[in-house]
């Protein structure tokens, strides 16, 4: 493990050096950053947050009192929520493929990748309703109980966040169908998949502690 | 001449195939440990039985390790300035230590029965 690790470490030394990418001396702003990109990391670290009290909160609520309805845990589908995990999983490689591509100014390839990334994010989406529904026939509705609540408020804003990504990535496929997009604003794009990763890092959080852990 | 002049972008462009295989290969990486996330819920006798500290703090360390992974390569965290890692750790770390303290107030840790919150 330690030497895979260590080759992916070294072998990403082709990278292109971010000061050298925009003429070696960086954006002409106090950070030398970006504050575009500054500013969506910043607004990132604050959904760590958010997400970090939502999780909190359905850890304190996990187990409802007797006669307050099934506990969410006693419904999870794991073999599908994982084939749900795995596929927010590929929308980020797919994302950073489209990342990559713009970079190139490889346009045909970039709309490839983003039409992908969607599909899988309605994908996981889709799957996601269906869970819920699935819940409610069996009889936890959102005001069944606490535990039912946190879990419904959880990754239902979880859900929402990937529905706000999806309409980001429509959003860039229309700017690149109309020419807006190239390789001199590939920013534009990055962002957007700064957001998709974050995204798919707290869904890695939520299926392990909230699905996973009993 | 024209081949001099299109050498910079070949160099370029293969540079990018090379990024792009390797994405491809943490991926792949990604998808493994999430194939043993899984194999801690259908077989968890191999990870010490179902709720043992052993199964645990495996899921916790493959979180972390998933988590890590694609913050540091896929959100270019290792391309990018460290400021950037400065300030989504903070936030991170920051989120971390406030839900650890209330969970550790409500006393989270200890059995059901030992929870300040009683759940109804």
């Amino acid at each position: 493990m330690a030497d895979v690790a260590t080759t992916l470490d070294t072998s990403f030394d082709d990278a292109p050096d971010p000061d050298v990418a925009h003429g070696g001396h960086g954006y002409a702003t106090n950070t030398g950053l970006s504050n575009t990109k500054l500013a969506m990391w910043l607004f990132l670290a604050s959904e760590c947050l958010l997400f970090g009290g939502l999780i909190t909160t359905y850890l304190l609520y996990k187990i409802p009192a007797a006669g307050h309805g099934p506990a969410p845990h006693e419904l999870y589908d794991i073999p599908f929520t994982s084939i749900s995990s795995f596929v927010l999983l590929m929308s980020s490689l797919t994302m950073v493929l489209a990342v990559s591509s713009i970079e190139r100014g490889d346009n045909q390839r970039f709309r490839l990748w983003i039409v992908a990334t969607a599909l899988l994010g309605s994908v996981f989406i889709s799957g996601q309703v269906y869970e819920f529904s699935s819940f409610v026939s069996e009889g936890m509705g959102y005001t069944t109980s606490r535990s039912s609540s946190a879990f419904y408020t959880l990754t239902g804003f979880h859900g929402v966040h990937v529905t706000i990504g999806i309409i980001m990535l429509v959003s860039v496929l229309l700017l690149s169908h109309r020419g807006h997009l190239h390789r001199g604003n590939a920013e534009t794009v990055e962002v957007v998949g700064l957001y998709w990763h974050f995204v798919d890092v707290v869904w890695i959080l939520i299926f392990a502690l909230v699905y996973l852990i009993p | 001449m024209a081949a001099t002049t299109h050498e910079p972008d070949v160099v370029h462009h293969e540079a990018h195939e090379n990024r792009d295989k390797k994405y491809v290969l943490i991926a792949l990486i990604l998808a493994g440990l999430t194939v043993i996330e899984v194999l801690t819920y259908s077989i968890p006798d191999a990870f010490g039985g179902k709720a043992s500290t052993t199964l645990i703090v495996a899921l916790m360390v493959l979180m972390a390790i998933k988590f890590w992974t694609v913050a540091w390569f896929f959100m270019h965290l290792k391309f990018d300035k460290r400021l950037l890692t400065v300030v989504f750790y903070a936030g991170l770390s920051l989120a971390v230590l406030v839900y650890l303290a209330i969970l550790t107030v409500f006393r989270f840790w200890g059995p059901p029965e030992s929870h300040m919150i009683k759940n109804t």
